[in-house]
């Protein structure tokens, strides 16, 4: 079970998969923008983050390299749950996964819920 | 604008593509909640059917644009009283408003003359609008979430249009956005994190019926609306 920051601007997706992760036992903490969630990150030390990149004015990209600009979140999960189709990515793959830390890339429209919480599951810290 | 421009307007691959975009997440809000409710046997319906009805009008709008633009002959101006105009649009996003925590304000105010105009090609045009306020203001992540119906004077005609208390409504953002609209998968950045078709369908509408979208203030609100020429001697019937 993980603390999971859930950066997802549209809210009533974000009650839907912030339901979902609640009730698997996980600790949620939303917020519908970047410059929110490097806030709450700072706050709360999430465990892992589920991030849509199409964000108002500050896009998942650039929320993404704000936050692996911090030492202490070098080595926290980012799985990206997104509107983007992963095609518009191919050229940067390397990019998401070893500079920016993506771990996994999930297609908003074709991803059920049952697959973000497999991909969570499998993507949390194990804790002793 | 000529018939043909307004036309194409309405019928081009940009604007099919965004509607096309935009549905998406009418549709995934359904299935994701429908998926929600299996794993918990949690059965409300409510939200599904404030997304499926989303979905509905912003289809029925565009649908309602095209035969504007395509069968101009079929639609009879009529007087039309913008207050109502904009108290139906009130009831339309009631509920989808409620859904996304956004308060809903009439601020009609003041005598207005009726106007001649498409009564339900200006509903639909400023009803599609708001849908595209209503889901994007909660991503603006302002605490200050409400939206106001209203209209007002200006030295160009009574303009009828939504309000918030956001400046990303201000300035040149149609504009841009306009532009952006075939080459970017989020052309009203600052306002949505759609791709915001609600707005150019409205924009299409408009367009249709010979009318244009503006952005407008109203008192110390930024927001999107359109003019329309009052009609004097209708007010003495």
């Amino acid at each position: 079970m993980a603390d999971i920051l859930l950066i997802e601007p549209d809210k009533l997706l974000a009650e839907t998969y912030f339901l979902a992760l609640d009730q698997a036992g996980h600790r949620v903490m939303a917020c519908a923008g970047a410059q929110s969630a490097i806030l709450v990150a700072d706050r709360h030390q999430p465990e892992l983050v589920i991030l849509e990149l199409q964000l108002v004015e500050h896009s998942g990209i650039e929320f993404l390299y704000e936050f692996r600009s911090y030492p202490e979140w070098q080595d926290i999960a980012v799985i990206v749950n997104s509107f983007v189709p992963p095609s518009e990515f191919s050229a940067s793959q390397e990019l998401l996964r070893d500079e920016l830390g993506v771990v996994a890339y999930l297609y908003k429209p074709r991803a059920s819920l049952q697959q973000l919480l497999g991909t969570v599951s499998k993507h949390s810290p194990v804790k002793a | 604008m000529t018939g043909d421009e307004t036309k194409s307007t309405i019928l081009s691959q940009e604007l099919l593509l965004s509607l096309a975009e935009e549905l998406k997440l009418p549709l995934i809000q359904i299935a994701r909640r429908a998926e929600q409710a299996g794993l918990s046997s949690e059965a409300d319906l409510k939200p599904i059917q404030v997304s499926a009805d989303s979905a509905l009008r912003l289809i029925d709008s565009y649908a309602l644009g095209v035969r504007l633009a395509t069968q101009p002959e079929n639609f009879e101006l009529e007087p039309v009283s913008i207050s109502s105009v904009l108290y139906d649009v009130g009831q339309q996003l009631d509920a989808l408003a409620k859904s996304y925590g956004v308060a809903l304000e009439l601020n009609v105010a003041g005598r207005f003359a009726p106007v001649i105009a498409h009564r339900q090609g200006l509903q639909a045009a400023l009803t599609s609008l708001g849908a595209t306020l209503v889901e994007a203001l909660p991503a603006q992540e302002y605490s200050q979430l409400s939206l106001q119906l209203a209209t007002h004077r200006s030295r160009y005609g009574i303009v009828a249009g939504l309000y918030a208390d956001t400046r990303q409504l201000a300035g040149d953002v149609l504009k841009r956005g306009r532009h952006l609209q075939r080459r970017s998968r989020q052309p009203l950045v600052t306002i949505s994190h759609s791709n915001g078709a609600g707005v150019f369908v409205a924009d299409a509408i408009l367009k249709a019926m010979g009318l244009e979208l503006i952005t407008s203030r109203h008192q110390h609100l930024h927001g999107l609306g359109t003019v329309l020429k009052s009609n004097n001697q209708l007010q003495l019937v």
